[in-house]
């Protein structure tokens, strides 16, 4: 012992003082390294893991790089886009400046925040509307059965393989009886039919809503509305985000619907309008607005990843812990 | 009045499989009835029927005297507990207890003293604030009858409530599940594959097989009448031993080699004189000494080769086999099987005697057990029926009528 100082563990009392949030927080952290596998035991070779780490970190630089590109030369001026390095910035920064034109009227080609307040009112509609009945949907197909329910279902597969290129000039003359060209309900009630969402809310219900729950509310006098709400959809939460996701997306990335249905630029959605001023740049020799492309195209992305996070949270496993015993 | 009553309940699926075949019987008011069979047996598709949770193929369900086939399960006033819990995850043990209050509507300051009146009853009382995963099997299993419970049900379900519990916990929720029975006073209908589970709770049993009542009775008529060789086997443990034998001319009992002389020839198996019958006799009916101690005259004995000893403490398991062909096709038969195939006739085994805990036995001695005539059960080797005796019923002070041979009662 060369002069160390043993501290003296404090004794074991029955009132240890509860660990703090971020003591607790390191704690889970911790045990859940101990959970996982070492690398070593996956019975793979170290260089196996260096070139599949390598491949993934190289596949990750390819797919940010369009981003960095969109960052870096929204601070540019129109000249400074073609003329310097795409990689590294440029004197004059002139984001502020190129921002600000997203707010007005450019050469009477339409105003960039309009159509980014079209396209919110579109994604929110149609993508709460897609989730809504998926959901329902998703759910009847999972837990009811009824004459025509595997009939139903496989068409609604089927739907999934139809693209809507096909479906261009139909969907046109539909449009043009039912007056909903030009009116936003064309580009949402169009929107808010979801194969894709009603096959994942139906596999999603299916594994995370018991039988024995539903019956269990039955017996316990619920009514079916009641069960679908109160306890079939809080189990399907995660199921729901992600279709929500995948829903909003959607619409906010579709072109094509809104360019067959949308003739007025004030009703343009972004995907639109950003086409039309491409356009514009490229073929009416309006160079001036490529600089408004770029800020355009970064501004856009932007909303779809803070969503992205803010939902992240509640994809979380165990939501049926403690419910079915083994 | 009934509480529960089914008649010829029937359940034929759409693949032509029919798991409840003209299941009849009765739950009085504040009964505990238990039905009980092995798995598949069609018990839990019978129990669902009167929940209402599945389609009733033909018959017919009355509770409190009234029909209710076509009446759905939110309207039949029946509390059920499942096998599995089905608690709800995302709700706290009060939400979850006083679920089926608010959907009768119940005010929220009668509703919150309803259910704590449950959770005390069921101990429950400091959990009320958590989520079903905070909690231990045990509590889980409690709040899924506090669910039931706090309702007032005319019928109570159970279905297997205690299976997914360890077995010490299951031995004390036994109890539990009584005191809250005799609590609440409601007709109760347990269905359960464990017979220990049947016996040591209901007021009445319901044996089922393969969808078919076997015998419906009081635990201690089914132990020492059973209806039939199934009844006989599946209840009991460990279960009867039964093997082929005859019944000769002079009333002697023919098995394998020995010879058990039956007295004065029972008028039951007086058509069965020179032919063959399947005997049985259970484990604690086979005793060892002398012939004089304790016994009434006429006992036989039947000679025994011990193969394996078990001692359970309080008291001993003899393994033996005797040069009789086992009957009926439960585990001694299988076991019995399973030796001769693998070549180790030595280890071979067809019999079970329970004994004392301090009875001086090994394995490898020949013994011999001393038989009670009036302790065996005789049964038709066609039909697996009971053969009722005049002298069985007598001596164990149960009145039953003759019927000659005892078919499914109910």
């Amino acid at each position: 012992m060369t002069g160390q100082v043993l501290t003296p563990q404090a004794p074991p009392t029955g009132a240890a003082p509860a660990p703090s949030r971020r003591e607790r927080r390191r704690l889970a952290r911790l045990a859940e390294q101990e959970r996982e596998i070492p690398v070593e035991l996956y019975g793979l070779r170290r260089g196996t893991v260096t070139l599949l780490t390598m491949l993934a970190f190289l596949f990750a630089i390819f797919t940010l790089i369009p981003i960095a590109w969109l960052l870096i030369n929204s601070t540019k001026t129109q000249a400074n886009i073609f003329e310097t390095f795409g990689f590294w910035f440029a004197r004059p920064f002139n984001f502020f400046h190129t921002f600000s034109l997203l707010f007005q009227n450019v050469d009477g080609y339409g105003t960039y925040i309009q159509w980014l307040g079209n396209t919110a009112l579109y994604a929110v509609l149609g993508g709460v509307g897609a989730t809504a009945l998926s959901a329902f949907a998703g759910y009847g197909l999972a837990r009811f059965r009824f004459r025509g329910s595997r009939v139903a279902f496989y068409v609604i597969i089927a739907g999934l393989l139809v693209p809507i290129t096909a479906l261009t000039i139909p969907l046109y003359l539909t449009y043009a009886k039912a007056h909903l060209i030009n009116s936003i309900w064309g580009m949402v009630l169009p929107s808010m039919i979801s194969p894709i969402g009603v096959y994942l809310m139906r596999t999603y219900a299916d594994i995370s809503v018991p039988r024995d729950l539903i019956d269990a509310a039955r017996i316990d006098g619920a009514g079916e509305l009641r069960i679908f709400f109160r306890i079939a959809l809080p189990l399907m939460m995660p199921g729901v985000l992600t279709v929500l996701l995948i829903s909003i997306v959607a619409v906010w990335n579709n072109y094509f619907l809104p360019l067959l249905i949308f003739n007025i630029n004030t009703k343009y959605p972004l995907t639109v309008g950003l086409g039309l001023w491409s356009d514009r740049a490229v073929n009416s020799g309006n160079a001036e607005l490529y600089p408004l492309l770029v800020m355009g195209g970064l501004v856009t992305i932007i909303p779809l990843i803070a969503l992205f996070l803010i939902l992240q949270r509640y994809w979380r496993g165990g939501m049926l812990l403690g419910s079915i015993a083994n | 009045m009934s509480a529960i009553e089914l008649e010829d309940l029937t359940k034929v699926y759409a693949t032509g499989v029919t798991a409840v075949d003209r299941l009849s019987l009765d739950v009085a008011p504040g009964e505990f009835v238990v039905l009980v069979g092995p798995s598949g047996c069609g018990k839990t598709t019978a129990l669902r029927m009167v929940a209402g949770l599945e389609s009733i193929t033909s018959g017919t369900v009355r509770l409190a005297d009234r029909v209710v086939n076509a009446v759905s399960p939110r309207q039949r006033n029946v509390a059920m507990v499942f096998q599995n819990y089905a608690l709800y995850p995302h709700l706290t043990v009060a939400e979850n207890i006083g679920f089926a209050l608010a959907n009768k509507g119940v005010p929220k300051t009668d509703r919150d003293r309803r259910v704590r009146e449950a959770a005390t009853v069921l101990g429950l009382s400091d959990l009320l604030g958590r989520k079903p995963r905070q909690l231990s099997g045990g509590q889980r299993q409690r709040v899924a009858m506090g669910r039931a419970i706090v309702r007032e049900p005319a019928v109570f379900l159970m279905d297997e409530p205690l299976s997914s519990l360890d077995a010490k916990l299951r031995v004390q929720m036994r109890s539990e599940v009584l005191r809250v029975h005799k609590a609440i006073g409601a007709a109760t209908l347990y269905v359960t594959h464990d017979q220990v589970e049947a016996m040591t709770m209901g007021d009445r049993i319901a044996v089922l097989s393969d969808g078919v009542l076997q015998q419906y009775g009081r635990p201690r008529e089914l132990y020492d009448q059973p209806a039939n060789l199934f009844v006989a086997q599946f209840i009991g443990s460990p279960e009867m031993n039964v093997y082929q034998a005859a019944v000769d001319v002079s009333g002697d009992l023919v098995l394998g080699s020995q010879r058990i002389p039956l007295g004065s020839l029972d008028p039951g198996l007086a058509p069965y004189a020179g032919r063959p019958v399947i005997v049985g006799v259970r484990p604690e009916d086979l005793a060892l000494g002398p012939a004089s101690a304790g016994l009434p005259s006429g006992s036989g004995t039947l000679a025994a080769d011990i193969r394996v000893v078990e001692s359970l403490g309080s008291e001993l398991h003899a393994v033996f086999s005797i040069d009789a062909a086992v009957a009926g096709t439960r585990e001694l038969a299988a076991a019995a099987g399973e030796a001769a195939d693998s070549g180790q006739l030595d280890l071979a085994y067809n019999g079970v005697a329970r004994l004392d805990g301090r009875a001086m036995i090994r394995s490898g001695e020949r013994v011999a057990f001393r038989v009670d005539p009036s302790r065996l059960h005789f049964f038709d080797p066609a039909t697996g029926a009971a053969i009722t005796r005049e002298t069985s019923a007598a001596s164990s002070g149960v009145a039953v009528p003759s019927r000659g041979i005892a078919g499914a009662v109910g």
